[in-house]
């Protein structure tokens, strides 16, 4: 039960004089049963409206939504036993929230009254919520509101939960307190989850896979580490991580990639990846950039410091090739006790191993950074 | 009086400043003007309904020994006008009542019903804009370009006979003028009751129906849970405007009823012709009989005034 198949899903708007709008296209995507599936991408990339066809509020103009295997395209959405959480919470404003919950019970089940105020209640004390049953939603904040909304779906016990940006209305601290929440639930429930978000911090740490959309393509569906460390083209490696990676736009000469600012010269192996493509982008994450280190390779450039951002636990520093002009920076994000000071003329290295190339025109990666699983999770690069 | 004296407040902190007595003595020289032509606006307006109201407190010859705005001094003070007046106008209420009430609330119900489909409902925009365009049509209809079609059209209806049934428990066939306005008031209140209900829900949240369609409900349970509860404030709006335009009216009942002599007139048939007689106007008749007239439409605006305000605001 519960698994969730979108099949070359295709949503084409009609625009007046302008013809047509292609909101999403061929969207393929598969969900197991209990997975947890979050679709990110900016906005306009056609993520809301793949959930909204999933959930029938809008129509398919083309490809399959499979819920079980079986084709719900045609469903209404009162049909498809699929409980959705709105960005707005959308609680009904004159109804107790006893009676906000019940509602979906009443309406698409035949329990008897007592069976449905047992599961509200239960539903209840799951969100943290049974002191609240008698109040209106007028009369609760913003994350009680958030927590009505999530239990009236949860009370439903559906196929599968729709998630469209809930947590974009709460403030920052409250937000991360839900996200971790909401995994809990999730988990706890089991339930096929999908999750729209423009966010990436709560698409790397919710989902157990990311979707990620742009122009109503999707450019790539896996795990948020394999996202993050083997993103399929330039747009995902953007997109994921924050701050976000830097991008050089690189010419092949040899075996060394030249720039307007900097040569890098590239191992054999690297070379094999590159194969026969001339206009290459590198891509490095700003963590991977080592700032201060003595050693001159052939991967070392000097640079100034034109910003830092202290954060605390890391700087995020901003950083000229002495060549640039001002404004044209790359970040690198260093030790919080590492010392760096506006004006500063620094040595920066770009250690091959780390680097992402990526085909300079289509944009798809041809060489993603090696990876040394063990490396990665006990000591994170300094 | 709040807002007064927060106002004068910080004209007098910002004038302490810099130039204390001329921007002062400025500010209040406007005050006391606006404040003197507010009060004279007002007494323009209120005269009038003063003066009635006094009037009508008056004997004949108080009417005409007195100025029409001065109180009636206790020689000439009598309640007699008023006693007349409901006399003669009870069986009025009583009729208007009898199409005004249904009519209002049935014109205002089916401009929800209607609202809610042009709305909410999944109808392709391009259906639903020709229809909202025969609604809008519908308000710009002058009553006086309907009357000749509306007498034809319910000399045409065999209403009378229809309602044979009603007459044979005794009732006076001259009713039969009161559900013709009951239909005509529904027909022609029904357009503006539409657009009002629209406008309304066009802003209710389009996520909540949404969310009301997810959990299961059809689309006339949503209008029956979710929509008709919230609609409050804007049935307010509609039924005291409707009740007003229909009590008010003295076209239709013209038309359709025709004489103050029938059983079934409404009371502002029997108005028209109250306190007129051959030695001239009974004033203070008058007066009374259109303050019992007008309390109706007082009534209803002091009962949903509060979400009257809310819908307006809306």
């Amino acid at each position: 039960m519960g698994t969730l198949e979108l099949d070359r899903l295709t949503k084409v708007f009609q625009d007046g004089e302008e013809g047509e709008i292609v909101a999403v296209d061929n969207v393929d995507i598969q969900m197991d049963d209990g997975e947890f599936i979050v679709v990110v991408g900016p906005s306009g990339c056609g993520k809301s409206t793949t959930l909204r066809m999933v959930a029938g509020l809008e129509t398919v103009t083309s490809g399959n939504i499979r819920l079980d295997g079986r084709v719900v395209n045609d469903e209404k959405p009162q049909n498809r036993d699929i409980a959705m959480v709105f960005q707005s919470y959308a609680l009904y404003p004159h109804m107790t929230v006893a009676e906000n919950m019940a509602f979906g019970l009443e309406e698409s089940t035949t329990l008897p009254d007592d069976e449905i105020e047992e599961r509200v209640h239960d539903a209840a004390e799951t969100m943290g919520i049974a002191e609240l049953l008698d109040r209106k939603p007028s009369e609760l904040s913003g994350g009680q509101q958030q927590r009505v909304a999530l239990g009236r779906a949860i009370v439903r016990d559906p196929e599968v939960f729709l998630m469209d940006e809930p947590l974009s209305n709460l403030d920052a601290k409250l937000r991360s307190q839900m996200r971790t929440e909401l995994q809990r639930l999730q988990a706890e429930l089991d339930v096929t989850t999908m999750y729209v978000t423009h966010d990436q911090t709560e698409a790397m740490t919710m989902g157990d896979r990311i979707a990620i959309l742009n122009d109503g393509k999707l450019q790539q569906v896996a795990t948020p580490l394999e996202c993050y460390h083997e993103p399929a083209n330039q747009f995902v490696a953007g997109f994921i991580g924050d701050p976000s990676m830097n991008f050089f736009d690189m010419e092949r000469d040899g075996d060394t990639l030249v720039g307007s600012r900097f040569e890098y010269p590239l191992s054999q192996s690297t070379l094999d990846d590159v194969g026969e493509t001339r206009n290459v982008t590198l891509g490095v994450r700003p963590e991977d950039v080592e700032v201060g280190t003595d050693e001159s390779g052939s991967h070392t450039y000097s640079a100034v410091v034109e910003v830092v951002e202290p954060m605390g636990d890391e700087n995020t520093v901003y950083l000229r090739f002495e060549s640039a002009p001002e404004g044209e920076t790359f970040i690198a994000t260093i030790d919080g006790l590492q010392q760096a000071a506006v004006g500063d003329r620094v040595t920066v290295s770009i250690p091959e191993e780390t680097i992402h190339l990526f085909d300079g025109r289509s944009g798809e990666a041809v060489h993603n950074r090696r990876l040394d699983m063990n490396d990665e999770i006990s000591s994170p690069p300094t | 009086m709040s807002d007064e004296t927060r106002t004068d407040g910080g004209a007098v902190s910002a004038a302490g400043s810099d130039q204390p007595a001329g921007l002062l003595a400025e500010i209040d020289a406007y005050r006391v003007a606006l404040y003197l032509g507010l009060l004279a606006i007002l007494a323009f307006f209120l005269i009038p309904i003063e003066s009635g109201l006094v009037t009508s407190f008056k004997t004949s010859t108080g009417v005409s020994g007195t100025l029409p705005f001065a109180p009636p001094t206790p020689e000439v003070f009598t309640l007699a006008k008023w006693q007349t007046a409901f006399d003669a106008l009870a069986r009025g209420l009583v009729n208007s009542a009898l199409y005004a009430v249904p009519a209002t609330v049935i014109s205002a119900l089916l401009g929800s019903f209607a609202a809610y489909g042009i709305t909410q409902s999944n109808w392709k925009p391009k259906y639903k804009a020709p229809i909202l365009a025969l609604f809008v049509a519908g308000i710009f209809i002058p009553y006086q370009a309907v009357l000749v079609p509306l007498s034809q059209f319910w000399s045409m209806v065999p209403l009378q006979e229809a309602l044979g049934f009603v007459w044979a428990l005794g009732i006076s066939s001259d009713y039969t003028g009161v559900v013709e306005l009951i239909v005509t008031h529904v027909a022609y209140g029904l357009p503006i009751c539409t657009v009002l209900f629209r406008s309304y829900y066009k802003n209710m949240s389009e996520e909540m129906i949404e969310a009301a369609r997810l959990d299961g409900a059809s689309i006339r349970r949503v209008y029956r849970r979710i929509v008709l509860p919230l609609s409050g404030p804007m049935f307010a709006v509609v039924l005291i405007y409707q009740f007003t335009q229909i009590w008010n009216d003295l076209l239709f009942t013209l038309v359709l009823v025709q004489t103050e002599s029938s059983t079934a007139a409404p009371i502002v048939l029997i108005l028209a012709g109250l306190g007129q007689s051959l030695e001239g106007q009974d004033f203070a008749l008058r007066m009374a009989g259109a303050f019992i007239a007008a309390l109706p439409t007082l009534a209803v605006y002091i009962m949903f005034g509060e979400e009257f305000a809310e819908g307006v605001a809306t």
